[in-house]
């Protein structure tokens, strides 16, 4: 049971309408990842017309989520999936709700590059969310990689950058309080900032939860709520 | 493009062979039909051709005599002695009555000529009619009494024109007599009464069939009693309980050929086993019935294991997965639900065994017996065999009653396959 | 990429489903603690053509145990063998240990008609007998003698009749033919029959295959109350109807137990790789 494999159903229909389930969750999510990029570089490059672009794509992304959200309960209606049929369905319905809320956090991110932009002076704290922009980024590609490929190693390691990124984040916010209590005038804009790392903070969270889903999708583990260190003892026994 | 043209042409071909396929059917039809009205006809003629001949026979030519019951020449003082009544001298009396209705015969020869009249057996009705009313003695009564066959035969066949009568063995004195009977209405068509009720005889007037369907009656309820439950038993053995091994198919292999042997060889095994070794009587219906039962064995035996292998499976399985035993599960399912089939083949090898003339042949059935058997020990003679040694008779009026012999035998057959059909339905209806 | 990652595991799984001829050790938990029969390395052999291949179960008490499987993979002829239905066929031939409770089923002196009184059967078809409904329900304590009084046969067919959901449905022609009840009720009058020698373990070999949905859902519900008071085994080819019913569900291959686990489990995340192909609907 080590591999997964959509393909092979004795109905031909089946094995279509579960791999298009697969790739519109995918696109959804290269959709999400692209929306990552373009809302870290707005607030890298104080680019307003990336933000702008970035508030757009995300009524796109919305109406993904109820589309991939209709397939799902089709295929569940009229095929009546089992075991990892059933797993898959399950699935892309709870990735495409991490999926969405990665996409809000990204439209968050967008908007304070926006008010960034407005009262732009300083470069202060910039390095630390383009450094975890890119930590989630990476994150978001293994996550979908790990899909994909359905990939469980994979999954494992984007569950562990997900503590890299908690640190990441901690120290930043210790770094930033540290500036606004140096320099209270700064206090706006390094809280506009904290935001920002916070969302990234939060995308890192449901890039877990994406990867934890992957397990559940590969393994049939439910390994939610549970440290790395327990993960790995689990897959280790299966 | 190509493709709709393609299809055009398929559906116009298709078209085009329509009425060459109708046709056909028609024809196929036709021949079906062709095929039914050529059995219907046989039968028609068949029909026609025994009714027409046979149905003559159920009516008698009666003579009408004024008889005097007179106590001398009967040579009877005590009515109420039987050995009397049984020895007098009744054919005398006719005798004397038919000097008196035509009293210008004179000479032992025309004497002897006019008395041939009145049939030979006429006696017995007189003394009947004594013993049933003793105070006719010493009376003088006017009495139907049965005409010999060659009037008979004359009457019949003379009908309204006395050109077309069949004269036969008849002197013309005899057809004067005759016509001059005919012409005081002294002699008439009545009911035949005798053909039902008495044995065989060599003056057609007096043969009766009873004799024979007694015989046929018991040698048949033999074979009943004998070949159904044994049929049925090695059936149900075979069917439900014998393992399947080279023995069992050795025997399946037998009894199928025992249905095609020819039914003269069951004859001769009866002669040879019941008479022969057994040393049984000849032509008594027990060793017919015999005879009959190893006949119709193999085809009850077939159709019963047939009747049982058309009992569903599920019914079995139903009846096991209860919990009931094999020998339940036959009683209450299997043969209930056979029983129709078993029957319906059953009766059809009893008509069959009812028909049956080449065995009892062989066993001596075929002697002349006058006497009607009252059990299956009493020597007998069968329906077919009867008609068989009736065809072979010389006189004409035998001709008309192997018909009705035919036509008795088939009225059985008719029936017994009326009560197969019904019992059938009566069983089935009752699941 | 993404066409690569759908077509490389293609191959694996052509070669993996062909080439795995089952070892034979069955994956997940077969045996349980409280078991009312208990199955040991049987084997079942038609001539010298082996059936079934060293299967060993366990089905505990009050439990519904449902036994899936493709066409031909042995499972009714499993199920047969728990009450020697398989006797019927001369060229059968059973080895192993079947036990009920304590009692060895296979023992050379032990009697069918008692062991078939104690584990009943279901069949496939509805096979009500040409008689009455009364009479059908009444057929199984009559032979075994259950009852001596007409009063107390009463008592037994209306509690039969309650206990499989028809008695309202017949009350009032129970002396009518019970081959006139439609599809369901007929499967439901054959439930009725069986439970009414108060067997311990009722059979059902494809109780639903020849009934509507109606009908099934209704045998679905009785098999749910029945397993209160009785064991239960289960052959369907419906693995929805496995998943719906049963506690345990054991997945025959070919002869081999593959694989027995509970219900739940089998239908999201079963164990064995033949068990997932074959409840996704992956056999070629």
């Amino acid at each position: 049971m080590d591999k997964l494999h959509l393909e092979k159903h004795i109905s031909h229909q089946f094995d279509v309408d579960l791999e298009e389930l697969k790739s519109q969750a995918l696109e959804m999510g290269g959709l999400v990842e692209q929306q990552i990029i373009d809302a870290v570089s707005a607030i890298e490059h104080g680019d307003s017309d990336i933000a702008e672009r970035v508030i757009k794509v995300e009524d796109d992304i919305d109406l993904r989520e109820v589309a991939l959200d209709e397939a799902c309960t089709n295929v569940l209606a009229c095929r009546q999936p089992a075991a990892s049929d059933l797993r898959l369905v399950l699935t892309v319905t709870k990735m495409t709700r991490d999926l969405e809320r990665i996409g809000d956090e990204a439209h968050k991110i967008a908007k304070m590059a926006l008010a960034l932009h407005e009262s732009a002076d300083g470069l202060t704290g910039y390095e630390e969310a383009r450094h975890m922009g890119a930590l989630v980024q990476r994150m978001m590609q293994q996550v979908l990689d790990a899909f994909a490929r359905f990939d469980v190693e994979k999954a494992l390691d984007v569950a562990k950058a997900d503590k890299q990124v908690d640190r990441e984040y901690k120290s930043a916010m210790r770094e930033l309080v540290t500036y606004m209590m140096e320099d209270p005038r700064s206090i706006s804009r390094s809280m506009n900032i904290l935001w920002t790392l916070r969302s990234l903070e939060r995308i890192g969270d449901h890039a877990r939860n994406i990867a934890e889903h992957v397990i559940f999708l590969v393994k049939g583990l439910d390994v939610r709520h549970s440290s790395i260190k327990e993960m790995e003892r689990q897959l280790n026994k299966r | 493009m190509k493709e709709s043209s393609e299809n055009l042409n398929a559906i116009d071909l298709v078209n085009r062979s329509l009425k060459a396929r109708y046709r056909a059917e028609k024809r196929f039809k036709a021949y079906g039909i062709a095929a039914i009205l050529f059995g219907l006809a046989c039968l028609v003629i068949l029909f026609t051709d025994i009714i027409s001949k046979g149905h003559s026979a159920f009516l008698q030519t009666e003579v009408y005599l004024e008889v005097t019951f007179d106590s001398d020449r009967l040579d009877i003082d005590d009515v109420s002695n039987s050995a009397q009544l049984m020895a007098a001298d009744y054919q005398g009396i006719i005798k004397a009555a038919l000097r008196e209705r035509f009293p210008d015969v004179s000479g032992r020869r025309d004497k002897r000529t006019l008395y041939s009249l009145v049939s030979n057996g006429a006696g017995f009705s007189l003394r009947e009619m004594l013993i049933d009313d003793p105070s006719l003695l010493g009376k003088t009564v006017g009495v139907w009494l049965v005409a010999d066959d060659d009037i008979d035969t004359y009457v019949k066949s003379r009908g309204d024109n006395p050109e077309d009568a069949f004269t036969g063995r008849m002197s013309d004195k005899q057809i004067a007599w005759v016509e001059s009977l005919m012409e005081n209405d002294q002699l008439a068509l009545n009911f035949n009464t005798t053909f039902f009720t008495s044995g065989d005889s060599r003056e057609p007037e007096q043969a009766g069939i009873l004799g024979a369907v007694m015989g046929s009656l018991f040698t048949l309820i033999v074979t009943i009693v004998l070949s159904f439950p044994i049929g049925v038993a090695a059936a149900v053995y075979l069917e439900e309980y014998a393992p399947r091994n080279r023995l069992t198919d050795f025997i399946e292999v037998n009894i199928n050929n025992l249905a095609a042997v020819p039914s003269i060889i069951f004859g001769l095994l009866g002669l040879a086993i019941f008479i022969g070794f057994f040393e049984m009587h000849r032509s008594i219906p027990l060793v017919g019935g015999l005879v009959l039962s190893l006949m119709t064995l193999p085809t009850i035996i077939i159709s019963s294991r047939a009747a049982i292998k058309a009992v569903p499976p599920s019914i079995r399985d139903a009846a096991l997965g209860l919990g009931a035993s094999k020998m339940q599960m036959v009683l209450h399912h299997v043969l209930p639900l056979a029983m129709p089939g078993m029957l319906t083949g059953a009766i059809i090898g009893f008509a069959q065994a009812l028909g049956e003339t080449a065995p009892l042949l062989m066993i001596g059935m075929v002697a002349f017996i006058v006497d009607i058997p009252g059990g299956v020990a009493d020597p007998a003679t069968a329906l077919p065999v009867q008609i068989f040694l009736w065809s072979d008779s010389p006189e004409r009026a035998f001709v008309e009653r192997t018909s009705a012999a035919i036509m008795v035998l088939l009225a059985f057959l008719i029936s017994m396959n009326t009560l197969a059909i019904w019992l059938r339905k009566r069983l089935e209806r009752r699941w | 990429m993404k066409d690569n990652t759908m077509n490389e595991p293609t191959d694996n799984v052509a070669t993996n489903i062909e080439e795995n001829a089952f070892s034979g050790q069955t994956v997940g938990t077969p045996l349980c603690d409280d078991a009312k029969m208990s199955m040991r390395n049987v084997n079942v052999f038609y001539d010298t053509k082996q059936a079934i291949h060293d299967v060993s179960l366990d089905i505990g008490k009050n439990e519904v145990v449902a036994m899936i499987g493709p066409s031909g993979c042995g499972k009714s002829t499993f199920l047969r063998c728990l009450n020697r239905m398989n006797d019927t066929i001369e060229s059968c031939k059973v080895t192993g240990d079947i036990k009920l409770e304590e009692l060895d089923i296979y023992h050379p002196k032990q009697d069918v008609v008692p062991l078939r009184a104690r584990v009943g059967m279901v069949f496939q078809k509805p096979n009500p007998f040409p008689k009455s409904i009364y009479d059908n329900v009444a057929y199984g304590p009559r032979i075994h003698g259950l009852v001596n009084r007409k009063y107390d046969l009463d008592e037994i067919v209306e509690s039969s009749l309650r206990r499989a959901s028809l008695w309202d449905e017949v009350k009032d022609r129970l002396h009518s033919p019970g081959t006139g009840l439609s599809g369901g009720q007929q499967q439901r009058l054959c439930i009725a029959r069986t439970i009414a020698v108060s067997p311990e373990v009722i059979l059902m070999d494809e109780p639903c295959s020849a009934l509507d949905p109606i009908a099934t859902a209704k045998i679905e519900e009785l098999i749910a109350e029945l397993s209160q008071k009785f064991t239960i085994a289960i052959v369907t080819h419906s693995m929805q109807q496995a998943a719906r019913v049963s506690h345990r569900t054991a997945y025959f291959h070919m002869g081999k137990l593959v694989e027995v686990n509970d219900t739940k489990r089998v239908f999201t995340n079963p164990e064995h790789e033949l068990t997932e192909a074959y409840i996704t609907g992956r056999f070629g």
